[in-house]
């Protein structure tokens, strides 16, 4: 999957996280991590969005969290969606998957 | 606790009871219901406004929470759908700004401080390394030299006028950066104008044109420029503008003078130039506003050749214009923008 353009997904409430996935072109994985919880669980949260940018398959993207004390699996959750966006795909078929 | 349900939704701006509203609500919270907003969101309960939001171009602005409700997360749902409606319409990167005792509040939400005047007011962006990011793409087209002069003009369309400007910076100085604002809210679309001027000093070799971007007179910096608002908010824009420009564009730059055309109509810019004489020499960058070029008694202007446009008086503009500007404005390209300046 290849990032074209800006998208966005979540919210800036508490337990959810804001997600967008922008262009990157040939420089990698960039994630820009603001967390309320970072210092428990930074590393646990970059972890998260980096086996999901692998499972998607997506090289290059410029990831911006801000995290309001979010689960995994919110995380995971609103980071595929907001690749999916960014990606310009709009038509997935979530339950297959 | 019982779940408190609120009602999210857009203001009418058309409707005076949902403004009236509105603005008794920011009155209450020493807040003013800006003129010039695009679009405004309340949350309510029972009918009651208890949080409040609104976005002016990139700017988000009105944003409020009831007393009652402070610390509970009220501002994050605005913003949230701020954020989002503002991304809907393409336009990511926003700015804000605030008092400086409410910068936590807002850097929570992924805001980051660009610069802070005095102790009214703080500018804030939703990018991390938005300022330092644009500063060392611009630092890139950095020019040796001991004077180095700038200007920043709209030149909506250029004229023989802004040539001069140019050309007189230019015979006095190593190098002249040229800024051509970049927001798209004048008559000319902002390639036409970046393109005309390109063209009309492409015999000049010192000088460089560059797009204005957000951190220069833009709808963030200096959204009275557009707007001509009232003067004790033309003041605190120009003030931080030009703070902007003197703290960290020049520098990127090593500009040490800033050149402006004198300013006898427009009450915003004339306003502008009082600021830039107060500013910029005791920040180290000489200023010279110069005396507008004059085509026999009239002095040549951008709004004399859209009034010119008016009246088909082609004969009259292809003396106050360079030639690249006169074969544009005479070309098809241009018709529907001559078409819309005569209404």
């Amino acid at each position: 999957m290849r990032v074209v353009k800006t998208g966005i997904a979540g919210t800036l409430e508490s337990s959810d996280v804001m997600i967008t996935v922008s262009e990157n072109t040939s420089k990698g994985i960039e994630i820009e991590l603001q967390s309320i919880v970072e210092k428990q669980f930074g590393k646990q949260i970059r972890r998260v969005i980096n086996e999901k940018m692998e499972e998607l398959g997506i090289k290059d993207a410029t990831i911006s969290v801000n995290d309001k004390g979010a689960l995994d699996c919110t995380i995971g959750a609103r980071l595929e969606a907001a690749s999916y966006r960014a990606a310009g795909i709009s038509h997935v078929r979530w339950e297959e998957k | 606790m019982e779940e408190v349900i609120l009602d999210l939704r857009s203001i009418s701006l058309k409707s005076k009871k949902d403004l009236n509203k509105l603005r008794h609500f920011l009155h209450e919270r020493d807040l003013d219901l800006d003129t010039d907003i695009d679009y405004a969101i309340v949350l309510e309960e029972d009918d009651k406004i208890i949080a409040s939001g609104a976005m002016s171009g990139p700017v988000l602005k009105c944003i409020a929470v009831s007393k009652s409700f402070e610390g509970e997360g009220l501002i994050g749902k605005i913003v949230t759908y701020l954020l989002l409606n503002a991304h809907h319409h393409g336009v990511n990167h926003l700015f804000l700004y605030t008092n400086p005792k409410n910068i936590q509040i807002f850097t929570e939400l992924g805001f980051h401080e660009i610069i802070r005047v005095d102790e009214t007011a703080v500018l804030m962006e939703n990018r991390n390394h938005g300022l330092p990011d644009y500063l060392k793409k611009l630092s890139e087209s950095k020019v040796p030299g001991n004077e180095i002069a700038s200007i920043v003009m709209n030149c909506n369309p250029f004229t023989n006028g802004h040539r001069y400007l140019i050309e007189q910076a230019a015979s006095e100085n190593d190098h002249v950066h040229v800024f051509i604002l970049d927001e798209n809210l004048s008559q000319f679309p902002t390639d036409v104008r970046i393109r005309l001027v390109e063209e009309g000093t492409a015999d000049l070799k010192n000088v460089t044109i560059h797009h204005s971007g957000n951190y220069i007179i833009s709808a963030a910096t200096f959204p009275s420029y557009f707007l001509k608002e009232s003067k004790k908010i033309i003041d605190a824009h120009g003030r931080l503008d030009l703070q902007l420009f003197c703290r960290f564009i020049a520098p990127a730059l090593g500009i040490t003078s800033r050149y402006a055309g004198e300013e006898p109509y427009c009450v915003v810019t004339s306003r502008y130039n009082e600021l830039m004489e107060e500013i910029l020499p005791s920040s180290g960058i000489k200023l010279y506003i110069i005396k507008r070029k004059e085509n026999g008694k009239d002095v040549i202007s951008a709004s004399m050749v859209r009034e010119l446009l008016k009246i088909d008086d082609f004969k009259k503009i292809k003396k106050i214009v360079p030639p690249a500007t006169f074969k544009y404005l005479e070309s098809k390209e241009a018709e529907p923008i001559i078409r819309k300046i005569k209404g």
